[in-house]
């Protein structure tokens, strides 16, 4: 993997804060890198090292092989969308987008125009040139940031949480507009978001960041079936909690009974003694009448439920466990909802365990 | 909501009253201020440039007020920069202190910078007039700039630069042009209160009156006010003209940006 952007043992203080506490991380060319945390876990601030908007306290930062301690931000291989896009409201459109082009004097005015036509219609925009920035709606603002930072193929396309303004069907579409563009242009993209569900979506390779570290580094899938701690977990989608005591690669949970679980499934480390067992809800599942378990079974109750018309989501109570479990089925023709209170045999498959040490 | 009505009126009535007046007697043909009117005439507007000391107090005036403008724009552009973008120890103290002239008397001032400038032996003159009045033209131009500054997202300075602009041209190219409707506001209403500033440039004044404090000298002759008036008249006419292009200014500011209208001076 030859790394793009290269960052080693950064820190970074404001005052007495600590908001970078050591971050190393390789980013290979042409990835779709997502930076995902709650807010305050420093995934903005990383960004905008990279940027150059923020001074690197400690550590390097290296990009596209040059070391970027003294390379301000206007001299670096990098291109950012703002979280506001940050379209410059006095400007027309094809002025936002040819905006970086003007330190280019090795081009003429005819080169500038044509390279702002290609950017436009890789966004979408031809026709929109003439149009004043503020007549614009938010996808269309966010196409002209992407077209003005794209214009200079920077090596590195920076996304400050850039679908974070949009409404729910518009995020969807830019999501894959995204994903698409990024694949056709080839550059590497940096994503700093706080919805795990968009960087599952897009990423070749998450970094899930709490309280300025990086927490795990992994490709959506590992990330979501190995979580590295429960607090990963509990971050990325839904996840089933259950005390359980291990003893050798013995584990007894509590409702589920013993199970032996694989190193792959301790992704933190083979725990011994109290710990902790987390299973997603789509891995387990409802079975009807006498219909045989694919895998282990046992019996409990619904506590509880919550119809989504694609799923129904069940809070099934099961005999010596505190709190209920979560799972989901998918609501297949002829398939019937249960009701509260009523007795089933649910299904899970062993495999589907992760354990963290407490 | 009749009586409402009526105190409105009422109200609007004490406000202006006196201004309604001065453009009535100005255009009467008599050199007594008192009704029955006796008679329409220009004729008091057409002294006005044949007394040459008042021409020579409208170009003092002028002079200083465009002096005071820039001067109190320029320190106001600097303050309401500073004030958005950093923070230092001290900050809101500071920022408090230099819009302290906004609510001081004007009387207090004005007796208090002649102490000073006589004490340091100082020549009383139009520069000394310009001192007083960037001292108090300056809260107003940075309560004007503040929000013209702070309606600047300053991820577009940081988009500017990450395009290739350095810290000066992006000043150039996005700040200026976008808090420009704010600059051309404080400039216009310093401009306005300086023009008409009295206690201040009366003090302050050597032997070159400024307008206001050559009108004041000419009330203690009856035939003399009518031209008064009429000169009154050119100025109230001057004054509303220069507070609406203001207004329009930073108006079309709040467009630009597309920021929501919170308050101003209309």
């Amino acid at each position: 993997m030859t790394a793009i952007v290269s960052l080693k043992d950064v820190q970074k203080y404001y005052g007495t804060y600590h908001a970078l506490r050591g971050v190393t991380l390789d980013i290979a060319q042409g990835e779709f890198f997502s930076l995902l945390g709650p807010s305050g876990c420093g995934k903005t601030t990383l960004l905008r090292t990279i940027a150059g908007f923020e001074d690197i306290s400690e550590g390097t930062l290296i990009l596209s092989g040059q070391n970027m301690a003294d390379v301000p931000a206007n001299k670096r291989p990098t291109n950012m969308v703002f979280q506001s896009y940050a379209i410059f409201p006095h400007l027309s459109v094809g002025e936002n987008v040819a905006f970086g082009l003007r330190k280019r004097s090795d081009l003429n005015t005819k080169e500038k125009a044509a390279l702002v036509q290609d950017a436009l219609e890789m966004v979408g925009l031809v026709g929109f040139e003439k149009r004043a920035a503020h007549a614009l709606s938010g996808g269309q603002r966010q196409r002209v940031a992407l077209a003005r930072a794209l214009i200079l193929k920077p090596k590195v396309l920076l996304l400050d949480e850039p679908l974070s303004a949009l409404d729910k069907k518009m995020r969807d579409q830019m999501q894959n507009e995204l994903r698409q563009l990024q694949r056709h242009v080839g550059i590497t993209f940096i994503l700093v978001t706080h919805d795990q569900e968009e960087a599952l979506i897009m990423s070749d390779r998450i970094a899930v960041m709490f309280d300025g570290e990086i927490a795990q580094l992994a490709d959506p899938q590992t990330l979501y079936r190995r979580p590295i701690s429960r607090r990963v977990a509990d971050f990325i989608g839904v996840m089933n909690f259950l005390p359980a005591n291990a003893s050798g690669n013995k584990i007894d949970i509590p409702g589920l009974g013993a199970a032996t679980l694989t190193p792959e499934q301790c992704p933190g480390g083979t725990p011994s003694g109290p710990c902790t067992i987390g299973i997603r809800p789509e891995t387990m599942s409802i079975l009807f009448g006498t219909e045989p378990a694919p895998a282990r079974e046992t019996n409990g109750t619904v506590h509880e439920l919550a119809y989504y018309g694609d799923m129904t989501y069940y809070d099934i109570a099961l005999p010596g466990v505190e709190k209920p479990v979560t799972l989901s089925m998918k609501n297949l023709v002829g398939r019937r909802v249960l009701e509260r209170g009523e007795s089933t045999r649910i299904s899970w498959d062993d495999r589907a365990l992760v354990a963290f040490a407490d | 909501m009749t009586w409402l009505r009526g105190y409105a009126v009422l109200y609007l009535l004490f406000l202006y009253a006196p201004i309604i007046l001065l453009p009535i007697f100005a255009f009467n043909d008599s050199t007594i201020i008192a009704f029955p009117l006796s008679g329409f005439t220009t004729q008091w507007f057409s002294e006005i440039p044949n007394t040459p000391a008042l021409v020579k107090s409208v170009q003092t005036s002028v002079i200083i007020a465009l002096t005071t403008a820039v001067l109190s724009t320029t320190l106001g552009i600097c303050a309401a920069r500073a004030g958005a973008k950093y923070t230092f120890p001290l900050k809101a103290p500071i920022l408090g202190f230099i819009m302290l002239p906004l609510v001081l008397p004007e009387i207090i001032v004005a007796v208090s910078m002649l102490v000073v400038l006589l004490a340091l032996g100082l020549p009383l003159g139009s520069w000394t007039v310009v001192l007083g009045h960037t001292l108090i033209c300056t809260p107003f131009c940075i309560a004007i700039l503040n929000s013209a500054f702070a309606n600047l997202d300053p991820s577009l300075e940081e988009a500017a630069i990450d395009l290739g602009e350095t810290r000066a041209s992006t000043f150039r190219l996005i700040t200026l042009p976008l808090v420009m409707p704010g600059i051309i506001a404080a400039m216009l209403i310093s401009f306005t209160i300086s023009l008409d500033e009295f206690i201040i440039a009366f003090f302050l004044t050597g032997t070159e009156p400024t307008l206001p404090v050559y009108l004041w000298g000419q009330l203690r002759f009856p035939q003399k006010i009518p031209v008064v008036m009429a000169l009154g008249t050119i100025l109230v006419v001057l004054s509303i003209i220069l507070l609406i292009l203001a207004e329009m200014a930073r108006r079309r500011g709040l467009h630009r940006t597309g920021t929501q209208d919170s308050g101003g001076f209309l």
